[in-house]
């Protein structure tokens, strides 16, 4: 399943900081029609460098399923930045 | 044959108990000793990882920088499909890159990584723990599974 939302968290102390709620799944639906046009390209790209086109789909799908529950999460003394993945 | 089931046996052969409550006895007995070897099997086999954690903790002495965290959590199914990269590498391009591993002393051939190997491989990490402390700048770096 691909991830749906994902979370930006910046923390400053001086400013106390915010939370940002990003909804992957309209991302996924806005690029979805780009996805589409640039798939002939892709093909042919796969083509040319002599790689199975659905192989590297497959993998990439993949990949973008694979995201899901990932966190990243820096902390400096002055600030702090958490991106977590759902 | 277990203590438990001596005893049994000696107290039945001196008539303290009959052969009825002999047997009643022994079957409890057996009973609880499969149930003790299930629940240690299953306590056994441990989970498999679903994430890679990388944990950078770094306390600078010079002064200069202030303490830095880096916490990062990778599900696994991320680095199965990352493996999986290696399989789109042409066969041109993969000879190419097994020349120039053998060259620098690596004798690896990318086109022997099969599926069954990653799924050997992502196993194993689940015991894989990397600890390293740098005393001078008091940097820790862990690298485990979970």
């Amino acid at each position: 399943m691909i991830p749906l939302v994902a979370s930006v968290s910046i923390r400053n102390k001086r400013n106390r900081g915010f939370r940002l709620w990003i909804p992957l799944a309209l991302v996924w639906l806005l690029l979805l029609p780009v996805g589409l046009l640039l798939l002939p390209v892709v093909f042919v790209a796969c083509w040319a460098g002599r790689i199975d086109p659905f192989r590297a789909l497959e993998v990439f799908w993949q990949i973008l399923c694979g995201l899901k529950g990932a966190n990243v999460e820096f902390d400096n003394q002055g600030s702090s930045v958490l991106i977590h993945v759902f | 044959m277990s203590e438990h089931r001596r005893e049994v046996l000696q107290m039945l052969a001196e008539g303290k108990i009959t052969a009825d409550e002999a047997e009643r006895l022994i079957a409890a007995l057996e009973k609880e000793e499969t149930a003790g070897a299930g629940g240690g099997s299953e306590a056994g086999p441990k989970a498999k990882p679903r994430y890679l954690r990388v944990v950078v903790d770094s306390q600078n002495s010079h002064g200069y920088h202030s303490p830095v965290l880096v916490n990062i959590r990778v599900p696994m199914q991320l680095l199965r499909a990352g493996v999986k990269l290696a399989s789109l590498i042409p066969a041109q391009a993969r000879e190419q890159v097994n020349d120039a591993m053998r060259e620098r002393g690596v004798p690896f051939d990318l086109s022997q990584i099969k599926p069954e190997n990653l799924e050997e491989l992502v196993d194993q990490l689940n015991d894989l723990t990397i600890d390293v402390d740098e005393s001078h700048g008091k940097t820790k770096v862990r690298v485990f599974c979970e």
